[in-house]
């Protein structure tokens, strides 16, 4: 960032030479939810809306971003296998409502804000914004930054 | 410069006044208790002096003042830990701070989760602990400013950082570290066009401090404007004499312009200057590499060999490991490079004295290097060797270098394979490295895609920092540009 001494640049050159900007996406859930892995076949039968409540009976809501921003691009072609324009069509499928719907945010702090106050919500952000006030999940064991992380974006 | 709020168990008698806005009311920041006042008087000198003036030594010096004057000042080891670039002293100070850190205040204990787990690698629970206290301390800039610098420059999160230290311009349109930080935030996103302004503003607003002059003439040098950038650091130097921040960027840019003898004065002085022995030794090495710069190999390696002995004596395992990759890059033998950095990677699993996150991202460094001298020399096997162990440490880290020294560890042998295509796909994603950019041209153009290979030579030719790498691999494309246009020219003058 700014002047360093010098073998704080020289270590720091090290890792900056061999760094990339990557943005990991975290799977967040509401703060009273125990559920803290899921596995990826899990998260996908919830985007399809195959799973629609947890196993303490509290009925799913999906809070995710635009569907048209790239990072919800991302997170729909990584969970559900599946090309984009198919993923964002059974988001956005009219039968949703009443399985689990789905919501789209315009910004992490309103996913948060939602998440916070719906103990059934899943929601997906941008890993450098979650608070205390959510539980991050882990996906199949891994948690964002993890080695083999499936919702590391770049 | 603004001064923290401290309302711990005691505060200091004599400390500055409160922060407050422009209406006057007090502004709340993240508290610092100690019970002891001349541990905090020196906590808050040591982040005024390392965070926000700038003076790094002398910031260094103040955190050790306080841990000293309060031996379980957890949030002290803390920020020690987090600031030193000793790695011994990084490993002994974050344990203390875990060991102190139940006696903090939960404000100051989030804060000590921020500053451990980001040395650490436990940046899921750091990140949660700093956005808790930036949404408690909506005004508290130094904080601000402390987590977009990490963004920015840590996590290369740089539409965070510009956010941030955007949002905090706002509300303190004349806290000039979030200007200096803004200003590189931009040039290292590739902005580098909008950084120039934040910096006339950062020396109009600090005209009789250093670091605005010297950091305007890093952010020309970075735009490869070397007469510019010796200007901006000459100024500092007439601000401060004792700015030897400066004095070496004087040193780097006439390294880079090629001027090697004259680079070796000036790195001379900046080495008088300093006292910091590890600080020291790091200008020690970049005076060294002057030579290699100048293409006297022997000279360079006998050179780095005198500091070899020297930083072993004085345990400083990382810069000997240092002193070892740069003889490896430099020597045309890839059988002895090979073997200096074996020498590094033994000597740095032999020490006890560093944090495993340290240890493992220099010997990813190590090897990533390997791979790269193996694979430039058509040893297949040898690169193999190095990806190996690199493989094993991607599949346990979170660190973002390792997974990355990996990729092109893993490019470096494909490319010894002939898989070229595989080479480039996997080098790309280490693309702000002067090696992996070496050998992605080189694949490009044994792939029969000049004209990608041109362009990743331009990208690398155009690299103006003090780095090894760039050292080492800059010379190569700025030549093979060079007998490129010539080539052009003839043949255009044939015609």
């Amino acid at each position: 960032m700014r002047k360093r001494s010098f073998i704080a640049c020289l270590l720091l050159v090290a890792s900056v030479a061999t760094a990339v900007y990557a943005t990991d996406f975290a799977v967040v859930v509401n703060s009273s939810n125990s559920v803290k892995s899921i596995s990826l076949a899990d998260l996908g039968k919830i985007f399809k809306a195959k799973t629609t409540a947890w196993g303490n009976g509290k009925n799913i809501t999906l809070v995710l971003r635009d569907p048209s921003s790239p990072g919800t691009r991302f997170i729909i072609e990584k969970v559900l296998g599946s090309n984009f324009d198919e993923g964002k069509a059974i988001l956005s499928s009219p039968g949703r409502k009443s399985t689990v719907p789905v919501v789209f945010a315009e910004s992490d702090d309103e996913i948060l804000k939602i998440v916070q106050g719906n103990p059934g919500a899943l929601g997906v952000i941008d890993v450098y914004n979650i608070t205390s006030g959510v539980n991050v999940v882990k996906i199949d064991e891994k948690q964002p930054f993890d080695p083999g992380y499936i919702l590391k974006g770049r | 410069m603004a001064v923290l709020l401290a309302c711990g168990v005691m505060r200091a008698q004599d400390q500055a006044p409160a922060p407050a806005d422009r209406g006057g009311a007090v502004i709340a920041t993240v508290p610092v208790t100690t019970k002891v006042v001349t541990a905090q008087r020196a906590y808050e000198m040591g982040m005024v002096h390392r965070e926000e003036m700038l003076y790094i030594d002398e910031g260094l010096d103040f955190f050790r003042e306080s841990v000293q004057a309060d031996p379980q000042f957890a949030l002290g080891h803390a920020a020690l830990g987090y600031f030193t670039p000793d790695p011994a002293e990084a490993r002994r100070e974050t344990a203390l701070a875990r060991k102190y850190a139940s006696s903090a205040s939960p404000d100051e204990q989030l804060l000590i989760r921020w500053f451990v787990g980001t040395k650490n690698g436990d940046l899921v629970p750091a990140i949660t602990a700093m956005n808790d206290l930036l949404a408690k301390y909506p005004l508290d800039k130094r904080l601000a400013n402390l987590d977009a610098e990490w963004l920015c420059s840590n996590q290369y999160a740089y539409e965070h950082g510009e956010a941030i230290l955007t949002r905090v311009l706002q509300y303190a349109p004349d806290y000039d570290p979030a200007m200096n930080n803004l200003a590189y935030c931009y040039a290292l996103s590739g902005q580098p066009q909008l950084a120039p302004p934040l910096m006339e503003k950062y020396v109009a607003a600090l005209p009789n401090e250093p670091n605005p002059q010297d950091s305007f003439g890093e952010i020309m040098r970075m735009l490869g404007n070397y007469p510019a950038a010796l200007e901006h650091y000459r100024k500092a130097l007439q601000i401060n004499p004792d700015f030897v921040s400066s004095q070496v960027g004087i040193a780097s840019t006439y390294a880079l312009m090629g001027n090697e003898k004259q680079a070796r004065i000036e790195y001379m002085k900046a080495m008088n200057g300093t006292k910091e022995r590890s600080t020291r030794l790091g200008y020690r090495m970049l005076w060294a590499m002057t030579f290699y710069r100048e293409n006297d190999l022997a000279r360079g390696r006998a050179e780095m060999l005198k500091l070899d002995e020297q930083s072993h004596q004085a345990g400083l395992v990382v810069q000997n490991a240092e002193i070892h990759r740069t003889m490896a890059l430099f020597d045309r033998s890839p059988a002895r490079a090979l073997r200096d950095l074996d020498d590094a990677k033994s000597d740095l699993l032999a020490s006890k004295k560093l944090l495993a996150g340290d240890r493992d991202l220099e010997l990813a460094t190590i090897l990533q290097t390997r791979a790269f001298i193996a694979a430039e020399a058509g040893k297949t096997e040898a690169a193999q060797a190095a990806l190996k162990p690199l493989e094993a440490m991607s599949q346990t880290s979170r660190s973002i270098p390792i997974q990355t020294s990996y990729h092109a560890a893993n490019g470096a042998v494909l490319y010894a394979k002939g898989d070229y295509a595989g080479a480039i796909a996997e080098l790309q994603e280490d693309a702000q490295n002067p090696l992996s950019l070496k050998l992605t041209a080189d694949a490009q153009s044994k792939a029969g895609r000049g004209a990608d290979a041109q362009k990743t030579l331009t990208q690398l030719a155009a690299i103006s920092d003090e780095r090894v790498e760039v050292a080492f691999a800059r010379p190569q494309a700025q030549a093979a540009l060079k007998k490129e246009m010539q080539q052009t020219a003839q043949v255009g003058g044939a015609h």
